[in-house]
C-alpha cells in the first residue's frame, strides 16, 4: 500500500487511448499487476494499462497520471470516490458520470467534461472536477450534481441541459452556454452570452460563492482574487424554456 | 488555600451532561454579525427558565469564517438532544435568518451526531430556495428580500457540560461587581466555555425546588444571601455582604476547568474574601470541578 499510484505514459500517443476504467476507486482497491491489467483500447484494438504506463505503488485512493494525455478519453469517467491528479492535458470525456471523489487536471481538459454518456439523460452526479486549463465543448453538459472549476476558457454549449450541480468558469466560452438548464448554476468571472431565455433578475454577492471561492484556494490551492470573492454577480434566471431554477451569475465588479 | 488573600474554600462545582452545538454567524462586518449573536443568545441563561443555555464564544476574525467575514462564535446548550434541534430551528429562524447580511455555519463539522437545522430552515424559501455541496457540506440558500441568506444544512451535536461555577464572596457590592468583571474578562477570550447570563454574571444563584412553593423548580439560594444571613441556614461568612455568581457552559470538563481558574484567579482582588462554589452533595451532577484542584496546576 502507497500513498499514491503514479502512472507514467511512457511515449506519446499516437492514437486514440479509450481509458473508460481508469479511476481513482479502481487503483485504490487494486494491487500494481492488476492496474497493469486493466483493459483500455488503443486505436480500436484491446490492450492494457500496462502497456502505456509505468506503474509505481499500488492500493491508494490517490492515482496521479504524468504525460500528455490529450488523445486519452474517458479518464475519471463513472469515477465513485478517491483523487485523481492529471499533471499533463486529457482527452474527451474526463470525469463523466462521475459520482464522486476528485479530478485535478493540470492542463487542458477535451470534450464533454463532466459530460454524459453517450444517450444517458445524466452527466456527473457528484465530486468535483478542476481543470487549471481549458475546456472543450459540452463541459458539464447535463450535470446533475457536483461542481466543475474550468480555469481557462471553455468551449460551446457549457453546462447546456444542466439539471442541478455548479460550474465556474474563470475564462470566456463559446456559444450556447446554459442553455435548457432546469437547476443548478452557472458562474462566470468573464462576461458570458446567455441564451434568450434566461432573464435578469438582480446583482448582488451570492453569500454561497465566497465560500466556494475559499474552498477552492484551501483544497486545490487556486489564486482566486479577492475582487471576485467579495465581488458583485448580475443573477440570471433560467432557463425559462425549461423549469427556470437555474441561474447564471456573471462577476460585475 | 488562598490567592492573594482570598480564601479559596475547600468545595466543588457541581455541573452537568448538555447536548452542545457550536454556531457560526458571519456578517457584513462584525457589527451585523454580532447583532445576530447577540439576538440569539438573548434570554438563553438557564434551562430552569429558558429552555436552552447560549452565550458567544468569541468574535473570530475573516480569515477564521467559512465565507471570510467577520463572524460570531456562540456555544448553544439544551438538556437534550432532541431539544437542541428543535430549539435552533426556532431561534436560528427568527434572529439569524432575519438579520441583515449574516450567514450562518456549523461550528462543530466533525461531530457525528448531526442536526439538521438548515434543512428544516430552507422550507422558508417557500420551493425557492437551493442548495449547494460546497467541500462535501451542503448548504442551503434561501433567498430573502435582502438577498440570500446561507446557512448551513447540519449542525453537528456533541455532549457539553453546563453548571460550571463560582461564587465571589466579596465585603461589598463594588467589591463583589468588580472582582466579577475582571472574572468575566478573564474567561471570555477562552475556547470551549460561554458565560450565559447577564455580562456573565448572576446575582440569583439558586436552589433545586422551594421550601415553601412546592411547584416551584427553583428558589434563591438563601445559604448565600447575605440578608437572610441571620434566618436561614447560611453559607455566608462573617464580612461578606454581597455574592456574585459566574456560571460556566462549555463543550468538556478541560474548556470548564480552565475557564474557573482563569476567572478565579482574577477574581481574588482587594474587597473579596473567599471564592466558594455551588454544588448539592455530589448527588445530580456528573462534573464535579474542585476549587483547589484546578488552582493546583497538575505536576
Amino acid at each position: 500500500m502507497s500513498e499514491t499510484v503514479t502512472l507514467t505514459l511512457r511515449s506519446a500517443l499516437d492514437r486514440d487511448l479509450v481509458a473508460l476504467g481508469l479511476t481513482a476507486d479502481r487503483c485504490a482497491a487494486a494491487g500494481a499487476k492488476q492496474i497493469a491489467e486493466l483493459p483500455v483500447f488503443y486505436g480500436g484494438q484491446p490492450a492494457r494499462v500496462g502497456d502505456f504506463f509505468a506503474i509505481q505503488g499500488e492500493r491508494a485512493a490517490r492515482l496521479l497520471l504524468v504525460g500528455d494525455l490529450t488523445r486519452a478519453s474517458g479518464i475519471g469517467a463513472g469515477m465513485t470516490g478517491g483523487d485523481l491528479v492529471i499533471e499533463g492535458h486529457v482527452g474527451r470525456d474526463a470525469g463523466a458520470w462521475m459520482s464522486g471523489g476528485t479530478i485535478d487536471i493540470h492542463g487542458d481538459a477535451g470534450d464533454n467534461l463532466g459530460g454524459a454518456a453517450p444517450g444517458a439523460s445524466r452527466g456527473m452526479t457528484g465530486g468535483e472536477i478542476v481543470v487549471r486549463g481549458r475546456a472543450g465543448t459540452d463541459a458539464a453538459a447535463s450535470l446533475r450534481r457536483g461542481l466543475i472549476v474550468i480555469a481557462g476558457d471553455a468551449g460551446d454549449r457549457m453546462g447546456q441541459r444542466m439539471i442541478a450541480g455548479s460550474v465556474l468558469l474563470c475564462g470566456k466560452t463559446g456559444r450556447g452556454a446554459g442553455r435548457w438548464i432546469k437547476r443548478g448554476s452557472i458562474v462566470s468571472l468573464a462576461p458570458i452570452e446567455r441564451p434568450a431565455t434566461f432573464r435578469y433578475a438582480c446583482t448582488y454577492q451570492p453569500p454561497h460563492l465566497s465560500v466556494t471561492f475559499l474552498y477552492l484556494r484551501k483544497r486545490y490551492g487556486l489564486s482566486i482574487d479577492h475582487r471576485y470573492v467579495a465581488g458583485r454577480y448580475a443573477r440570471y434566471s433560467g432557463d425559462l424554456a425549461e423549469l427556470g431554477k437555474g441561474e447564471i451569475l456573471e462577476w460585475v465588479g | 488555600m488562598e490567592i492573594r488573600g482570598v480564601t479559596i474554600e475547600d468545595t466543588f462545582a457541581e455541573a452537568f451532561t448538555m447536548h452542545a452545538a457550536r454556531i457560526v454567524i458571519t456578517g457584513r462586518n462584525m457589527r451585523w454579525a454580532r447583532e445576530a449573536a447577540l439576538k440569539l443568545t438573548g434570554f438563553a441563561t438557564s434551562v430552569i427558565g429558558c429552555k436552552c443555555e447560549a452565550g458567544i464564544e468569541r468574535e473570530l476574525p475573516a480569515s477564521d469564517t467559512p465565507d471570510g467575514r467577520p463572524g460570531v462564535s456562540v456555544l448553544f446548550l439544551t438538556m437534550d438532544a432532541d431539544s437542541l434541534g428543535k430549539r435552533l430551528i426556532e431561534r436560528l429562524g427568527q434572529t439569524v435568518l432575519t438579520c441583515p447580511t449574516t450567514a450562518c455555519f456549523d461550528g462543530l463539522p466533525k461531530a457525528p451526531d448531526r442536526l439538521t437545522v438548515g434543512k428544516a430552515l430552507r422550507v422558508f424559501g417557500d420551493g425557492f430556495q437551493a442548495s449547494k455541496v460546497i467541500g462535501g457540506a451542503r448548504y442551503w440558500r434561501i433567498p430573502v428580500m435582502e438577498g440570500e441568506f446561507l446557512v448551513s444544512e447540519s449542525f453537528g451535536r456533541q455532549t457539553g457540560v453546563g453548571g460550571g461555577n463560582f461564587l465571589i464572596l466579596a465585603g461589598d457590592a463594588d467589591a463583589a461587581l468588580a472582582a466579577a468583571e475582571a472574572a468575566v474578562g478573564a474567561i471570555e477570550p477562552m475556547e470551549g466555555v460561554v458565560l450565559p447570563f447577564p455580562g456573565g454574571v448572576v446575582r440569583s444563584g439558586s436552589k433545586v425546588g422551594s421550601k415553601r412553593y412546592k411547584k416551584l423548580l427553583a428558589t434563591t439560594n438563601d445559604a448565600f444571601s447575605p440578608t437572610l444571613r441571620a434566618i436561614t441556614t447560611t453559607a455566608v461568612p462573617d464580612g461578606v455582604n454581597c455574592v456574585l455568581e459566574l456560571v460556566l457552559d462549555g463543550l468538556d470538563d478541560a474548556a470548564i476547568s480552565a475557564a474557573m481558574a482563569a476567572g478565579i484567579r482574577a477574581a481574588c482582588i482587594d474587597g473579596v474574601r473567599a471564592i466558594s462554589a455551588g454544588n448539592y452533595g455530589g448527588k445530580l451532577g456528573p462534573h464535579h470541578f474542585h476549587l483547589r484542584r484546578i488552582l493546583t496546576p497538575a505536576s
